[in-house]
This record gives C-alpha cells, sequence and structure tokens, in this order.
C-alpha cells in the first residue's frame, strides 16, 4: 500500500496574494519546495515575472491584479483554474496614534488587509473555484498583534482583529464544503514591511522590542512552513483556528 | 514654515511637561516625558501640519527642537 506524506501539497494547486515579496513570496517558494504549484497574485508585475522564472512556469504561474479595484478581484476569480487551497499574505501596516487617525486611515489599511479577503473569498467562493469536499484549505495570515495592544498599532490591529474574527465565521459557513479556514498570527517578521516599521521608528525601538523575542525575530519562511502545514492534510482536522507564531515573544515570561 | 507655530505644535504632543520648558534651544530627548509614544505622535504632527515623512532617523540624529525644525523646513 502506498502511503502518501501527509505534509506533502502534490498535486495541490495554491492561490497566493502578496505574493511578489516578504511573506507571500516565501509561501510561494514552499508551496513549490512541497511538490504543489503556485498562481501568485499581486501588483507588481516585474516581482510576479522573477517569482515565476525562479520557480519554474511549470510549478508557478501570476495574475497581476490590484485587490483594491473589485473588477481586479473580478478577474481573478474568472482566470484562476479550480484551486485547493488560497493564503492570503496581502496586507500593508501603517503606525499612528489614536488622535492623529483619519477616516482614510482606516480605509485605506482596512481596505487591503480585510475588506479585499472578504471579496476575493466571497467571488471565489461564488464561482466554486476552491475545490468542495476535497480538503481544501484557505489560510488568513493575521497577526499577534490583533492580540495585544501595541501602542500606534490601531490601523493594523483593528484590520487583522476583523480578519481573525472574520475567519471563525468564514470556517463555519464554509465546513459543510470540507473547506477548512484556519489563520497564522506572526509576530514581528523580518520583511520590507518590518524594515519601513523600523524606519518609522528607531533603531533602539526596534532592538530593545527584538531582545523580548526569546526566539529572536521570525523570516518568513517560518510562516511559510505554518502555511504548507496548514495547506497540507496533514490538517484535515484544524478549522476555525489560529496558529501563533511569535518566537515566544507573549507567552514565555521572565 | 512658521517656527512658533511649530514650536506649539510640537509642545501640544506632551501632557505633562511644563510649557515653559519648550524654546527651540530645548534638548527634546532630554525631556522626562520623551518615549517612543511621543516620538511616533511627532512623526503623525510634522506628517499632518505640514504633509512631510521624517522617521525615527531623524528624530536619532537632532537633538534641540531648532534642529529638528531645520531638518523638516529642508525635505
Amino acid at each position: 500500500m502506498e502511503v502518501r506524506f501527509p505534509f506533502s501539497l502534490e498535486g495541490k494547486t495554491i492561490l497566493v496574494t502578496g505574493a511578489s515579496s516578504g511573506i507571500g513570496l516565501s509561501v510561494c517558494r514552499a508551496v513549490v519546495a512541497s511538490g504543489g504549484s503556485v498562481i501568485g497574485v499581486a501588483r507588481r508585475e516585474d516581482c510576479l515575472k522573477e517569482m515565476e522564472n525562479e520557480l519554474g512556469a511549470g510549478n508557478a504561474s501570476y495574475i497581476k491584479a490590484d485587490l483594491s479595484l473589485d473588477a481586479d478581484i473580478e478577474d481573478i476569480t474568472l482566470r484562476m483554474p479550480e484551486v485547493n487551497g488560497l493564503v492570503y499574505a496581502a496586507g500593508i501596516t501603517r503606525l499612528a496614534p489614536l488622535k492623529f487617525i483619519k477616516r482614510h486611515d482606516l480605509e485605506e489599511v482596512m481596505n487591503v488587509n480585510y475588506f479585499s479577503m472578504v471579496l476575493l473569498l466571497a467571488q471565489v467562493v461564488r464561482h466554486k473555484k476552491i475545490k468542495r469536499n476535497a480538503n481544501s484549505s484557505v489560510v488568513l495570515i493575521s497577526s499577534v498583534a490583533q492580540q495585544v495592544g501595541t501602542k500606534s498599532s490601531l490601523l493594523y490591529t483593528g484590520s487583522k482583529g476583523a480578519m481573525s474574527a472574520g475567519s471563525r465565521v468564514i470556517a463555519n459557513e464554509l465546513s459543510s464544503q470540507k473547506i477548512r479556514v484556519n489563520t497564522i498570527e506572526p509576530g514581528m517578521v523580518q520583511t520590507a514591511m518590518a524594515s519601513e516599521m523600523e524606519d518609522m521608528l528607531s533603531k533602539e525601538v526596534v532592538e530593545k522590542d527584538m531582545k523580548q523575542y526569546p526566539l529572536g525575530y521570525g523570516i518568513p519562511e517560518d510562516v511559510a512552513n505554518a502555511a504548507v502545514f496548514l495547506l497540507s492534510d496533514a490538517s484535515r482536522w484544524m478549522t476555525g483556528q489560529s496558529i501563533t507564531l511569535d518566537g515566544g515573544r507573549y507567552k514565555l515570561l521572565d | 514654515m512658521d517656527k512658533n507655530q511649530f514650536l506649539q505644535s510640537f509642545a501640544e504632543q506632551f501632557d505633562e511637561t511644563d510649557p515653559s520648558a519648550f524654546t527651540m534651544n530645548a534638548k527634546f530627548k532630554e525631556m522626562d516625558e520623551w518615549s517612543s509614544m511621543v516620538a511616533l505622535m511627532i512623526i503623525a504632527m510634522v506628517d499632518e501640519n505640514y504633509n512631510k515623512k521624517i522617521t525615527g532617523a531623524d528624530l536619532r540624529e537632532t537633538d534641540t527642537i531648532e534642529q529638528l525644525f531645520e531638518r523638516v523646513a529642508a525635505k
């Protein structure tokens, strides 16, 4: 009898948003390394092409799209094949103390981090582009920020809180089709987004923060590997859950 | 850019420091109330009032409010 390695993504096709950089790009690489094929979605075509070249056209393809536009979401849904999984890694962050927050800032962050996630999933499900009754999996990249209350992070934290809360509703609605929905809630991961934060704060603040991570800051691969687990049949009994990845930052106390 | 307006906006980001402490020569990072949160408020204030982006590095590399004013004005 042939025993299938449960962590393999062989035969699975995964749609990944935010595929041009950071965690999204890392997920694309990990999917292919685990035997699956990937369709990357992002705005920057040059980065997507680079991803496709790196991973090989047989394993990777892309759809250039701006997730803040309904027309582009529709275009993705029409062009994509039926997939076994979807990873929503598109996201932006803005730091602003409460008293400086304006409607425009809220809309900008909520749009990418939450509205587009909901609207993309709505269309994918409506057009039956995620396989039903085949152990399909949706992975949403949220943030540990939504579990705590970091100063000045309200725009980002609120959007990720909405994502994490919403994921349980979506998991429940899709459970009858055996489509699983889980989130990953990472702490600080070394990406361009994190460098942007470092630039806005100061090196000292970031160094102090890093010291509070017993295992140090994460790298995109740490998140991508957890995503592979959630996409694979190894996690077939898991839905409506979140995996916190924070190098011990919030649960290990001195 | 008006210096007095900048000074007033700078001071408004503090809650406990005596208003008389805010002069253009004041070394803002030596104030007891200075913190990473106040730094973020200053960055946000400059963005809102002057539509200019300053970073943590700009705050690190300046000592007095005057120096920060000059740096913002030059952007």
